[in-house]
């Protein structure tokens, strides 16, 4: 499991970001703060899909299917019809990814970021337990969460270690 | 219908100002867009603004330092498409007669809030889960070098174009060198494959523009076309990368209401947030076919000498992307371009001219909104 999640509430500035530095701004002047507990604000209601017991949460249309990993919605967004609560499998396909190299948040670089489409599910992000760039179409299992965000690693490894 | 035209624009200069107050940025632009349009403030009997991250009752403090009270304001936010949305609003509001002089107004202070990348949404999914807007458009290169085998070298060319072009815009906020292909690679790694120089900075700054019915003078703009529209579900069904088909959309109308084929644009103002954005936007406005959009910078047909610029101003690579603002900035260098007023920066073809701005962020759509506007001189 990655352990890149800092546990202590993280500072409001970030100097490691894209763009000039900027370490004298607003010293001494009053300040603005955007909401959310990583940045220093107050907490808002976790909106990420949700992984339990080896399946992702959402909702899937009773009509035409269509899986959704979000839930309360009110219909379907595709065909409008009602939707229902659903599993999703936890294994899928990437359709892109990416390796973060500036700290965002709580989380430190480098960080591996993947859209994964999951078997007959929807597309989620989730975050990579190598971070390393995997090719298009790679094999993912989501293994578990790390500070709410969902690990995938390759299929092989994960059989590996089981 | 009446005939919509842009009779003027303005800007504030674009960098970090984080002793300035936002309104004097704001009195800045709109200062010099009333100048341009060659109209008395009392004249403006509207007033729209487009902004993300306001603050709060930006408009109104704004509207009190230059007197116009009292008249229709209003601010609509969404994302960085959030300038061009209020011109829309704008445009559309004279072609039905319901105004005949609109100001519209894009600002945004970003150095007061951010010191580095936009710190993701807490209320969005990807956001919590410390998705950067640069990590998104990451997604879409990653995607594009897989897919397409577009190189590294590819999206590089265009941080190159557009930082030379900046060299010669006095209100860009970098300015100071234009990168090699070699240094744009080799500088910082921000999110695999984007590099430092293939990001736009963080910005403060703002643009106005006056917009009304046709009045005579030959020095306006005719808006051939404004579409606005809103994003779509992005999801496992599709096989675009993000944010393609929403530009894609708004083009397709675009060219449509104007009459036009992509090949008749002289010159192009368009969202380049980062080097693959470019790309992808010219795909969606069609300049070139899927996966080919990665060879118009290093070809020169994007160039300012080639044969249909575009970013002549730099883009938000140079200039600065200060979100609000941007969809403003990006019209006031068509307008420049197109009255044959854009100095150094000047383009050899220039009767139409073309505005493309799209915001995104929100998970699971293919953007948040994006405008499209063509505009031409008269004559």
């Amino acid at each position: 499991m990655p352990s890149d999640v800092e546990t202590a509430s993280p500072p409001a500035s970030d100097p490691a970001a894209a763009g000039p530095p900027a370490s004298d701004l607003g010293v001494g002047r009053p300040t603005k703060r955007r909401p959310g507990a990583a940045v220093g604000g107050l907490p808002v209601a976790d909106p990420r899909p949700v992984f339990e017991a080896s399946a992702v949460l959402g909702c899937r249309c009773t009509a035409c299917r269509y899986p959704v990993a979000q839930p309360g919605i009110p219909w379907c967004p595709v065909c409008y019809s009602p939707v229902a609560p659903d599993r999703f499998a936890a294994s899928g396909a990437v359709w892109s990814s990416t390796v973060v190299a500036i700290r965002v948040g709580p989380l430190r670089p480098p960080f591996g970021l993947a859209y994964l489409d999951l078997d007959d599910g929807p597309r989620i992000l989730v975050r990579l337990a190598d971070p390393a760039v995997v090719p298009i179409g790679t094999r993912l299992t989501i293994t578990g969460t790390d500070g709410g965000d969902l690990i995938a690693a390759p299929e092989d490894s994960t059989e590996e270690t089981s | 219908m009446i005939q919509p035209m842009l009779w003027g624009v303005g800007t504030s200069a674009y960098g970090l100002f984080p002793e300035r107050r936002v309104e004097s940025l704001a009195w800045d632009a709109i200062a010099e867009a009333v100048r341009d349009a060659g109209v008395v403030p009392g004249q403006i009997d509207a007033i729209i603004v487009g902004s993300v991250f306001g603050p709060p009752g930006v408009a109104t403090r704004v509207q009190r330092g230059l007197g116009l009270g009292g008249i229709p304001m209003w601010t609509i936010e969404n994302a960085c498409a959030s300038g061009t949305s209020a011109y829309h609003e704008a445009v559309e509001a004279v072609r039905l007669g319901r105004f005949g002089c609109v100001l519209v107004l894009g600002v945004d202070q970003m150095s007061t809030l951010f010191s580095g990348a936009i710190v993701p949404e807490a209320t969005d999914p990807e956001g919590a889960a410390s998705l950067p807007l640069p990590g998104l458009y990451a997604l879409q290169a990653q995607r594009y070098l897989g897919q397409f085998g577009v190189t590294r070298e590819q999206l590089a060319a265009v941080a190159v174009k557009n930082k030379r072009n900046g060299l010669d815009n006095p209100r860009a906020q970098l300015r100071a060198a234009a990168p090699t292909v070699a240094e744009v690679l080799s500088s910082r790694l921000i999110a695999d494959p984007l590099t430092l120089l293939q990001c736009c900075p963080t910005s403060d700054g703002a643009g106005a523009a006056i917009v009304g019915p046709d009045r005579g003078n030959r020095d306006d703009l005719r808006i051939e076309a404004s579409v606005t529209v809103s994003g779509m579900l992005w999801d496992q069904r599709g096989s675009d990368v993000w944010g393609y088909a929403s530009v894609a959309r708004a083009a397709e109308k675009a060219f449509a209401q104007a009459g036009r084929t992509p090949a008749e644009i002289d010159v192009l103002e368009v969202h380049d947030a980062f080097t693959i954005g470019e790309i992808i936007t010219l795909e969606a406005l069609g300049l070139a076919p899927r996966g080919k959009g990665a060879e118009l910078a290093p070809s020169g047909h994007t160039a300012r000498d080639g044969a249909q610029p575009v970013n002549p101003s730099g883009g938000l690579l140079s200039r600065g992307h200060p979100l609000g603002a941007t969809g403003t900035a990006q019209l006031a260098e068509i307008a420049w371009q197109l009255r044959g007023r854009a100095g150094a920066r000047q383009v050899a073809r220039h009767r139409v001219g073309l505005v493309e701005t799209m915001g995104g962020g929100a998970a699971g759509m293919d953007g948040n909104a994006c405008v499209v506007t063509i505009v031409s001189a008269q004559g």
